[in-house]
């Protein structure tokens, strides 16, 4: 056959849908309004300028689409991009740095939509989106950034969907479920991977800054209204989780900064104590649990009253004070334990038990002077305590979060004029008691309680459960915890702040126990947010490692870990790959024709399948001929089949007996016929 | 009811004869650029994560892989299974285009979207199938010679749904085209007719009727000169006639001169039969070896337009 | 085979010898209500058959030979000025019969073959403004010869796709052809044949045949054929709606004949070579050409669903 050249020519009529064709404006505008949602979280962390000109080049864009307009010439557009770097220089004095770079980012994005012309450029665009929702995350991981972030990859997808399309083709609701779809598939690949990709601990390059400067949290000071004002706020300060049945209210006393020195106002921590491990005897069972600690930007680690083991990345002070290395600035996870008995400090050395008894001699004096009487009324220092304890809890000592201001000798105000305080007022005035009446004393803060969530099982507590007690030193038994607190107002400790001060003392909505709904309602919300921060935030190398061991893998090598992480990612695909082909099989076609599918599939070994263009009465009188010994059988089940399919109506038994007759059908492979032929036995195999 | 099909098993998908099912052996599947851009990107986003220590980041990164490797199986299934088959051409004159249809059948409960076709010389064009329907595609391909023009490989390929990878296959379709030669562009006349053979010539010279005048052009014949014109007004015009009695319209190859060459007596005789057609004659033709009695109607000029085709070329019988 | 059509295709089978596939499709052509279209060379026996066929069922018979002088009158009938009465009196052409045999139909000018084609769609005729009904049954057999000589007008494709089906008898085998040679003349047997049907049991049956039930299933198939035909390549043009009527109509026929009350691939598989073989024809090729070889190809390449 001669065939002619075709070559190309211009055809005269265009049917076809031309592949390339320019973008249409409704994809143009849907493009734009997606990066309007990718670009809105960033616009508080730049400067105003940054902001109007993104919001302005993206609206010129907009109108352009619109009005159907030409795009702005090159150089103009170059133009825009130098203005563009020496804006962000003047506002950051360079041009790299995270915030810098970002911020030109930012800009060179919204710049690049002036370039849209092409399918290419809507494809930069939207890999641009991607990487821009990485950095939403920089300024908050919260849920409700998580799922409009999740909201913008989905509408960046969608975009991108419809850019594979010929203009008009796909109806939005189509094509944000074809997106929609994707993305739930993409979930457990994501998953695996989240779990088992080996993590590396950040970071690789530069130091990430601080989130924050100020974090609330105990300090290394305590002066009278520290503590207080620290029980105004409701931010969480460390979650808890028991692995053994969780101990009463009134024994949680998480211990913090442990305070020495007291200058006649404020108590501070000191120098540390780095003698050897303190010594504990005649204990109970250790306590075991989990917690989760907010930055707090200090290196305390919290634990109950007291600490039994030294953390790894921690020290462990004489004093029973957790220290990490480094101040606590991300979100950290520990596991210790604890012993809620104990005896601590038994051989205290005498320079420290010195140490717990200076008192600056020119303040408060009629303190001073009523240690002293104790002193000498009481050989005992249990005795001493007890008086001191007497005292709060006969005299009108009031608990309250609003104590008076205090003046110089604020130790002798309270105990003898005001008698109204906070728990660090009654701290610090029953050391001083103590010390001077000869007793080694000092302050420990820490918090309090915490709220048991009932929905996740979980203990939260926040800064408003922050508090104050004292620990005096016995022979013989060494440090013994005494909180004041408890002496005057018992139920501060059994039932937290809420109970213990008036309803109208302004104190934090979570810490109320009145309205029952709306604390169900909190705990619910609280459990989940320690869910986000234990399972996705707080997925750290560590976290990973712990999941390898539960998961039977102690010291996972790297090749152990690739393997296991190839093995669960082959593995989903493997699943996807299923779904995918299951969606692509020929639709099922109705039971009569499945079951005469059956029937054709049994007989395809002798050759005798239906083919496509036969009918069934063809098809059953030429198997009945092949196979005489199943004529009848044969030609029922094709009368059958024409009756459920082609008749006016079948009897429903007809559907059933079809497909016992088809079930049942075993028809003689080649060979066994062959045989039987040759010796007219059937030969069973 | 015989039929000659070929002996296959049930478990072999229902093909009809002709047409082309794109197993997944035969369909090929490779990152487009983009694709390999947008791996870059989620690398980008990864890197990003590690150093800011983003959990978040990390559950976006692998999100976006994620994403990719579903796009792949989507752009996989939404090629693999289908069915192409040759659909109808019709035949065209040399220099405008042949359109070759190409069915796409679609078997499954899904439906598939932007499916392309591209092939040597011709524009790509895409289209939609419903699930369990079917789209024709329109192929349109430039045509310079006469002759049968034979529709080349074509490549059918989709980087639907995210444009991330490119899945094809490669098919060759049993379709080609008849391409006439080009009718002649001058206004040469109709030749003169000559008296017809058989039962038509029964009615004698037969009474054509008058249709018209138009200017003389050389090879007139001198009896349809209206010379009563000639001598009012001096100019050689011509007397037409017009009617289906008596003659029969001859269209010889060999009566035109030799030295118009091969190509242009085809396109003169191309433009003759059009012209015969139009104006209702029955004509015959005469090529070399081949010739085609008097006749009329679409089947009959159809035979002598393709006669007129295939001249001399060693096409098969189609 | 159902009880009634039986004796008429044994007796029919007395006549025609060998003939037994084509003697069915008359018969279905017949039941559906359609006409029919034989395509053979002279002597193969078609007036035989047209003649038998009407005797067999008890219906008048009227054969018109088609010839280029044939005026639509001769056909049709005229009104001729009666000078008694001082009218015009209608004299009914061979058209006002049960069944008419239009011998060589493509002999006849245009005009004289739309004047039996619009009867035929019609069942009536329309003479000097007065419109007159045709006798129920109404069936038309036409023959036409193969060849196309000069001096023959094929039926166009519109006329052709009147006809419900279209047949060819061709030569006997040898087994017929010997008792054909040996036995008496078909003119005197068909002259000694008793009818087996009355005009009204006909009538009774074509009624029936209506009823005979098309399941979704079959209707699909119906579709597929006819969406290939206007797809596929080998097919100059697809298909009409008109065809898919006809194709379901004449499968009708075919299984209520073969007593089935509802209709089967394989009865549509039966009539199609018929029923669509002068409706398709190769690309480029006159309707005239078509064979039903095409049919069969059609029937080859659509699966049932």
């Amino acid at each position: 056959m001669t065939t002619t050249d075709a070559l190309p020519g211009a055809p005269r009529r265009r049917h076809a849908q031309p592949v390339d064709a320019t973008l249409d404006a409704a994809r143009v505008l849907a493009l734009l309004a997606t990066l309007v949602l990718v670009l809105a979280p960033h616009a508080a962390e730049f400067p105003a300028w940054v902001s109007v000109t993104v919001a302005s080049v993206l609206g010129l864009r907009a109108l352009f689409a619109w009005r159907g307009m030409g795009m702005p010439p090159a150089w103009w557009l170059a133009l825009l991009a130098t203005a563009a770097a020496l804006g962000i220089w003047s506002s950051y004095g360079r041009l790299y740095g995270r915030d810098a770079a970002l911020g030109l980012l930012l800009l060179m994005t919204c710049l690049k939509t002036l370039e849209l012309r092409a399918r290419r450029d809507a494809h930069v665009l939207v890999l641009l989106g991607y990487f821009l929702l990485v950095t939403g995350f920089l300024y908050s991981q919260s849920m409700g950034m998580a799922a409009y972030l999740l909201g913008c990859l989905w509408a960046l997808t969608a975009c991108l969907l419809t850019f594979q399309r010929e203009p008009g083709r796909a109806a939005v609701p189509e094509v944000m479920r074809t997106a929609g779809l994707m993305i739930a598939q993409a979930a457990p690949l994501m998953l695996v991977l989240f779990l088992l990709f080996p993590r590396v601990q950040g970071p690789l390059w530069g130091l990430p800054l601080a989130q924050s400067a100020a974090q609330t949290g105990l300090s290394d000071t305590m002066a009278p209204g520290s503590v207080a004002s620290l029980s105004l706020s409701d931010a969480v300060a460390f979650r808890v989780d028991f692995l053994s049945p969780a101990p009463e209210a009134k024994r949680l006393y998480w211990r913090g900064p442990v305070m020495w020195d007291f200058d006649g106002r404020a108590w501070r921590t000191g120098e540390a104590l780095t003698t050897p491990a303190p010594v504990l005897g005649n204990v109970s069972e250790p306590l075991r649990y989990t917690v989760t600690l907010e930055p707090h930007n200090a290196r305390w680690l919290f634990g109950l009253d007291m600490p039994a083991q030294r953390l790894e990345g921690s020290v462990l002070t004489a004093d029973h004070q957790m220290l990490a290395l480094r101040p606590v600035r991300a979100r950290m996870r520990y596991e210790t334990s604890s012993w809620l008995t104990y005896r601590a400090g038994l051989q205290e050395s005498p320079r420290t038990l010195q140490r717990a008894l200076a008192l600056p001699s020119d303040y408060n004096p009629r303190a001073l002077a009523l240690g002293l009487r104790w002193r000498q009324d009481y050989p005992d220092p249990r005795n001493r305590v007890a008086s001191a304890l007497r005292m709060f809890g006969e005299q009108p000592f009031f608990y309250t979060l609003a104590p008076p201001l205090l003046g110089r000798d604020s130790v002798d105000e309270f105990l003898f004029d005001v008698r109204r305080g906070f728990c660090e007022h009654f701290a610090s005035s029953f050391v001083v008691l103590m010390r001077a009446a000869g007793v080694p004393a000092r302050v420990v803060t820490g918090y309090q309680g915490g709220v048991l969530n009932p929905v996740g099982g979980f203990l939260t507590v926040r800064q408003s459960e922050a508090h104050a007690w004292a620990e005096v030193w016995l022979q013989g038994e060494g440090w013994v915890r005494v909180d004041p607190t408890a002496a005057v107002s018992p139920q501060r400790i059994e039932g937290g702040l809420a109970a213990a001060v008036p309803a109208d003392s302004g104190l934090p909505l979570f810490v109320r126990t009145d309205n029952a709904l709306l604390k169900r309602a909190r705990f619910t919300l609280d459990a989940i947010a320690n869910g986000w921060n234990q399972w996705v935030l707080g997925y750290t190398p560590e976290r990973q490692r712990e999941l390898f061991q539960r998961l039977g893998m102690p010291k996972a090598s790297w090749q152990g870990l690739a393997a296991a992480l190839a093995m669960a990612t082959g593995g989903v695909v493997l699943v996807l790959v299923l779904i995918t082909l299951r969606r692509l099989r020929i639709a099922a076609p109705d039971p009569v024709t499945r079951a005469w599918n059956t029937l054709s599939a049994k007989l395809a070994p002798l050759g005798l399948a239906r083919r496509p263009q036969e009918g069934p009465m063809d098809h059953g009188e030429r198997v009945a001929n092949a196979l005489p010994a199943h004529a009848a059988d044969v030609r029922r089940m094709a009368h059958l089949v024409v009756q459920l399919r082609y008749g006016r109506e079948a009897a429903p038994e007809a559907l059933e007996e079809l497909r016992h007759r088809v079930r049942a059908f075993r028809p003689a492979p080649r060979w066994q016929r062959r045989v039987t032929t040759a010796d007219g036995h059937p030969v069973t195999g | 009811m015989e039929t000659s099909l070929p002996h296959d098993g049930a478990s072999a998908p229902a093909v009809p004869a002709g047409a082309v099912l794109l197993s997944q052996r035969r369909v090929y599947i490779l990152p487009t650029g983009f694709g390999l851009l947008f791996a870059l990107t989620v690398a980008l986003v990864l890197l990003a994560s590690i150093n800011y220590n983003l959990s978040l980041g990390y559950v976006l990164a692998f999100l976006l892989a994620g994403l990719g490797l579903v796009a792949m199986l989507h752009t996989w299934r939404n090629l693999v299974q289908l069915e192409v088959s040759a659909g109808r051409t019709e035949p065209v004159f040399a220099g405008d285009a042949a359109v070759f249809q190409v069915l796409l059948v679609n078997n499954a409960g899904v439906a598939r979207a932007s499916i392309r076709l591209e092939t040597a010389g011709a524009l790509a064009t895409s289209l939609d199938i419903p699930a369990r329907g079917s789209s024709v595609a329109r192929l349109h391909l430039g045509t310079q010679r006469r002759g049968w023009l034979k529709l080349p490989r074509i490549r059918v390929y989709t980087t639907y749904p995210l444009g991330l990878f490119r899945a094809w296959s490669w098919v060759e379709l049993p379709l080609r085209a008849l391409v006439w030669p080009q009718p002649e562009n001058g206004d040469a006349p109709l030749p003169d007719r000559l008296p017809g053979s058989g039962e038509a010539g029964a009615g004698g010279r037969g009474t054509d009727d008058f249709a018209g005048m138009r200017t003389y052009q050389p090879g007139d014949s001198l009896r349809h000169v209206a010379w009563k014109a000639l001598a009012r007004d001096g100019r050689l015009v011509t007397k037409q006639f017009a009617g289906r009695t008596g003659q029969h319209l001859w269209l010889d190859f060999m009566l035109l001169p030799r030295a118009m060459g091969d190509e242009a007596r085809l396109s003169r005789l191309t433009r003759w039969v059009l012209a015969a057609e139009a104006a209702g004659h029955a004509y015959g033709m005469r090529l070399p070896d081949r010739e085609i009695a008097p006749g009329e109607g679409h089947p009959h000029c159809n035979r002598c337009l393709e006669a007129l085709a295939l001249y001399r070329l060693q096409g098969p019988k189609g | 085979m159902n009880a009634q059509i039986r004796p008429v295709l044994s007796t029919l089978g007395q006549i025609v010898l060998g003939k037994e596939t084509q003697l069915k499709l008359a018969i279905a052509c017949l039941l559906a209500r359609g006409h029919l279209l034989i395509e053979d060379l002279p002597g193969v026996g078609k007036t035989t058959l047209a003649h038998a066929l009407a005797r067999t069922l008890g219906l008048q018979f009227q054969r018109v030979q088609f010839t280029s002088d044939l005026l639509p009158a001769d056909i049709l009938g005229t009104s001729v000025y009666d000078r008694d009465t001082g009218s015009f009196t209608f004299h009914p052409g061979p058209v006002f019969t049960q069944v008419v045999l239009a011998d060589e139909v493509n002999r006849a000018t245009p005009k004289a073959q739309s004047a039996l084609l619009e009867a035929m769609e019609e069942q009536q005729v329309t003479i000097d403004g007065q419109t007159r009904s045709l006798p129920e049954p109404f069936f038309v057999i036409a023959t036409q010869n193969p060849s196309f000589h000069v001096g023959t007008f094929p039926l166009p494709e519109s006329q052709l796709d009147r006809f419900l089906m279209r047949i060819e008898l061709g030569y006997p085998d040898p087994a017929a052809e010997r008792a054909l040679l040996a036995g008496q003349e078909r003119r005197t047997l068909i002259h000694d044949l008793a009818p087996v049907l009355t005009p009204a049991a006909l009538v009774a049956l074509q009624g029936e045949v209506r009823q005979v039930h098309t399941a979704a299933a079959l209707l699909d198939y119906v579709q597929n054929l006819l969406t290939h035909s206007r797809r596929a390549p080998e097919f100059g043009a697809g298909l009409s709606p008109r065809a898919g009527l006809a194709l379901l109509n004449a499968a009708r026929a075919w299984a209520f004949m073969h007593g089935r009350g509802a209709v089967l691939p394989e009865d549509v598989q039966a009539v199609l070579p018929s029923v669509v073989g002068h409706r398709l024809h190769a690309p480029g090729m006159a309707p005239q050409f078509g064979s039903t070889d095409l049919g069969r190809k059609l029937a080859a390449e659509v699966a049932i669903p």
